[in-house]
């Protein structure tokens, strides 16, 4: 867990949201008032785009990024990190899904992760399709997109870890392997 | 700096502690009926269990049918798995509508049967995740989480649909009880919790040839809030379904048996992105 460095905020290259603004938003988002948004008020406050619920696994992936000391939610402060956060990945998905659909398709997921340093075969890509396309349609809705990149993200930094000579191989034991993907689990 | 593979996320990105996708779990798919008991035992240098096919199997590769408990195929009596302070028991009962009259179909548990009705709340002949979530408790009262739950479904649910029909939901609960029997047995403090060295011994009885410390690793990962005190039975079921998952992949890479794999980067990916989570 080591390379579970705390979250640092990207550069802030638009004024952050009003705080009222914010504030505004918890409130509503915090259903019973507890001052710290779970889990599944969280989920209900997202929308992917195509009318299903948000996938669970990737907000459990946003909060527990956030939630500093693990209570299982974000408290305002955390939540602003959250917001920037997924309006971060939402301007991204829409430069990539120019029909508006909800959905990209394997050449813009081709293109986004491209964009971002990747370099991957096509036949990979079929691959994350396979397994982000949570709704079975041959593409991947904005809540899977954001899983996807995460997933891909941990799996590249735990690989760059034990890929010393960075030649893009490694040598690992069977106790090592497990031990590399259970990190990113 | 440049890298073969990608950058990642271009601003800084954001690694984070999370929990798995509950995608598809390619090597559980598969019609119906593989059902196998233990197969194999320890293997190569890292003994660990095989898969017991695609349906129905058990936590598989338990050596020499341990501590005479049923498995895979053996009626299901209660006996087994009759302790109510375990999880894995549906909340209110099997009766809270009834079960149609009728003979269960052949194959289908009994007892599953009866669940079956009862879990699915809408009446629609199928069950989601998120009502096998709402039917399901860990021994702290707690509900499943979703992604064991959704692991789960993926597992049985053979049209990719996201849910199980009445088959599937008993494929299911078989599952789900042989890994509850092998908790409870494990459970020696009879905590309702598995701890690292109680993990440690229960894997070290399937066969894998693994240090303490990862199966402290383990528990480290999967026992979220829970904090210390171990893991609840949905994780356990998770992490003993992974490791079977994960170690599956790294046998298919070690075709000489030596112990050690080379991968590439983009093959590394393509194994955790597919059955991992």
């Amino acid at each position: 867990m080591a390379y579970h460095s705390p979250y640092r905020a990207p550069p802030q290259i638009n004024a952050p949201p009003d705080q009222s603004f914010l504030w505004n938003i918890f409130q509503r988002v915090d259903k019973d008032r507890s001052g710290v948004i779970s889990d599944s008020e969280l989920q209900q406050a997202l929308s992917n785009g195509t009318w299903t619920p948000f996938n669970p696994v990737t907000v459990r992936s946003i909060i527990s990024m956030f939630d500093r000391e693990n209570k299982g939610g974000v408290n305002f402060n955390e939540f602003a990190g959250v917001w920037k956060y997924i309006t971060d990945w939402q301007n991204i998905f829409r430069t990539y899904d120019r029909d508006n659909s909800g959905f990209i398709d394997r050449n813009e997921l081709k293109q986004a992760l491209t964009g971002f340093g990747y370099r991957l075969s096509d036949q990979f890509y079929g691959t994350l399709i396979e397994k982000f396309d949570r709704q079975r349609k041959g593409q991947v809705a904005f809540d899977d997109f954001i899983q996807c990149c995460i997933v891909l993200q941990r799996l590249t930094d735990v690989f760059r870890r034990y890929d010393t000579d960075q030649d893009g191989w490694i040598q690992v034991s069977y106790e090592q392997y497990l031990s590399m993907v259970f990190n990113v689990v | 700096m440049s890298f073969h593979y990608g950058q990642g996320y271009p601003r800084g990105g954001h690694p984070a502690q999370g929990n798995p996708y509950g995608g598809g779990q390619e090597g559980y798919r598969g019609p119906p009926g593989g059902g196998t008991g233990p197969t194999g035992g320890p293997y190569g240098g890292y003994g660990a269990p095989g898969y017991g096919g695609q349906y129905g199997h058990g936590p598989g590769g338990v050596p020499g049918g341990y501590g005479g408990q049923p498995y895979g195929g053996q009626p299901y009596g209660g006996q087994a798995y009759g302790g109510q302070a375990y999880g894995g028991q549906a909340y209110g009962g099997p009766n809270r509508y009834n079960a149609p009259a009728g003979n269960i179909p052949p194959g289908v548990n009994p007892e599953a049967y009866q669940w079956f009705y009862s879990v699915d709340a809408d009446q629609s002949g199928f069950i989601n995740s998120k009502e096998l979530k709402q039917a399901l408790v860990n021994s702290n009262w707690s509900n499943f989480n979703d992604e064991t739950c959704l692991m789960m479904i993926n597992m049985f649910d053979k049209t990719r649909s996201g849910r199980v029909d009445l088959f599937g939901f008993s494929a299911l609960w078989d599952y789900i009880q042989q890994w509850r029997a092998l908790f409870q047995q494990y459970d020696r403090d009879r905590s309702g919790s598995i701890s690292g060295t109680e993990l440690h011994q229960v894997l070290t009885q399937m066969g894998y040839k693994l240090s303490p410390q990862f199966s402290e690793m383990l528990v480290q990962r999967y026992g979220g809030r829970g904090g210390p005190q171990g893991i609840q039975l949905d994780r356990f079921i998770q992490a003993c379904t992974q490791l079977q998952s994960m170690t599956q992949v790294f046998r298919e890479r070690d075709t000489g048996m030596t112990g050690n794999v080379r991968l590439s980067y983009e093959d590394f990916l393509a194994g955790a992105v597919t059955r991992l989570m």
